[in-house]
C-alpha cells in the first residue's frame, strides 16, 4: 500500500490554521476566539506529528570517535504534541476564568467591549 | 488508494467543521463543530499512526476542553442576543483577506521548499514513511518500536529524557487551575472594586432617572401650557 505524502498533511494543516486565524479575527465573542485558537493549536499539533511520522532522525557522527548518536530523540513529535496539548488546556481554562470575570463586570462576552485599558 | 480516500474525506469534513465553528452564528452550534473538529483530527492522527496521541485528543480536548467551553457558553449567554458574535461587513471581508494571504504563504512555502535540513530530504520527497510493519520489528529500530509501543515509550521517556519539562507542565497546570479559580472566584460585596463600580453604576442610575423625570416634568408642564 502506498502511502500518503508528507505534503498532504502541511496543506491540510496550513488550511485549518488559516481558518483558526479567520475566526479569531472574525468572532468578536471571546469564546469564540478561544475556540479559533484551538483549531490554531490543532494545526500546529498535526504538522508536529506528521514530521515526526515522515522524518527519520540521521545519525551523527562525531569526528575521531566511532560512535554514531541519534541527532533527536525519535520519540521528539509526540513528546511536544503532548505538552502543547497541556497547555492549550491551562490556557481555555485561564481563559474560560477570565472571560467569566469580564462577562460579570460587564455583562458582556464580546472582545471589543472590554476597552477599559485603551487609552 | 484507501488511505488516500480516508485522507480526502477526513479533510474535506475537517475543514468544513473548521469552517463551521468559525462563521456559525449560534454559539453552542459552533462548540459542537468544534467537537466535531477535534475528532477528526484525532482520525488523522490515526492515519499518522500515533495511536496514543488520538486516545489524548479524544480525552482532553473532546472531555476536557470542549466540556469547558460549552460552560462558559452557557455561563455568558449574550443578553443581547447572537447577532453581535460577528463584526461588520468591511472588518469581515479584510479578515478573509488576511487569512487566505497566511494560507497562500504557508503552501507556497509548502509547495516551493528546494532543499531539507541538513541530512534531510525536502519535504516534497518525503512520500513513503519509514517502515514499521510486523517485518520490520525484528530488526527493532527505535522508530519502529515506539510507533508499534507508543504509550510505554512516552511514559518512559516523559521521566527520564524529558522530566524537567513534565515537571515544569505540572507545576504550570496547577499555577494554572490555581489562578483560573482565584480569577473566577465570585467577590463578596465588601470587595472595593466591585463597590466603586456598583456606586458608580447606582449613579448612573439615578441621573438617568432624573434625567428622565425632568424631561418628563418639562413635557408635563409644556402641554399644560
Amino acid at each position: 500500500m502506498k502511502d500518503i505524502p508528507l505534503t498532504w498533511f502541511l496543506y491540510f494543516s496550513a488550511a485549518c490554521f488559516a481558518v483558526g486565524l479567520l475566526g479569531v479575527l472574525v468572532r468578536r465573542n471571546a469564546i469564540a476566539v478561544l475556540m479559533a485558537i484551538e483549531i490554531m493549536l490543532n494545526a500546529a499539533n498535526i504538522n508536529l506529528i506528521a514530521f515526526w511520522r515522515y522524518g527519520n532522525s540521521p545519525t551523527v557522527e562525531y569526528p575521531g570517535s566511532r560512535i554514531s548518536i541519534l541527532a533527536e530523540s525519535p520519540l521528539s513529535g509526540p513528546i511536544f504534541a503532548i505538552f502543547v496539548i497541556t497547555i492549550a488546556a491551562a490556557e481555555v481554562a485561564v481563559g474560560i476564568g477570565l472571560i467569566l470575570l469580564c462577562y460579570r463586570r460587564w455583562k458582556a462576552a464580546d472582545v471589543d467591549r472590554f476597552d477599559t485599558l485603551a487609552g | 488508494m484507501t488511505q488516500a480516500i480516508l485522507f480526502g474525506v477526513i479533510s474535506v469534513l475537517g475543514l468544513i467543521t473548521a469552517l463551521g465553528t468559525v462563521l456559525a452564528r449560534n454559539l453552542v452550534h459552533a462548540a459542537l463543530m468544534l467537537v466535531a473538529f477535534f475528532f477528526l483530527v484525532a482520525c488523522q492522527f490515526l492515519l499518522l499512526e500515533a495511536e496514543f496521541l488520538a486516545a489524548v485528543q479524544v480525552l482532553v480536548y473532546i472531555g476536557a476542553v470542549a466540556i469547558l467551553l460549552m460552560f462558559g457558553i452557557m455561563l455568558t449567554r449574550n443578553i443581547l442576543g447572537d447577532d453581535t458574535t460577528t463584526v461588520p461587513k468591511s472588518t469581515r471581508r479584510l479578515s478573509m483577506l488576511i487569512a487566505l494571504g497566511v494560507f497562500a504563504v504557508l503552501a507556497l512555502g509548502i509547495a516551493t521548499q528546494q532543499q531539507g535540513p541538513p541530512g534531510r530530504k525536502p519535504w516534497k520527497e518525503l512520500t513513503e514513511r519509514p517502515a514499521v510493519g510486523p517485518d520490520d520489528l525484528d530488526r527493532k529500530t527505535p522508530k519502529a518500536q515506539i510507533v508499534n509501543d507508543m504509550a510505554k515509550f512516552v511514559g518512559r521517556d516523559l521521566l527520564t529524557r524529558y522530566v524537567i519539562a513534565f515537571e515544569v507542565a505540572g507545576i504550570l497546570l496547577t499555577a494554572a487551575l490555581v489562578g483560573a479559580i482565584v480569577i473566577a472566584h465570585q467577590e463578596r460585596d465588601d470587595d472595593p472594586a466591585t463597590r466603586v463600580l456598583e456606586s458608580e453604576a447606582a449613579a448612573a442610575d439615578d441621573a438617568a432617572a432624573a434625567d428622565a423625570e425632568s424631561s418628563r416634568t418639562l413635557l408635563t408642564s409644556s402641554s399644560t401650557r
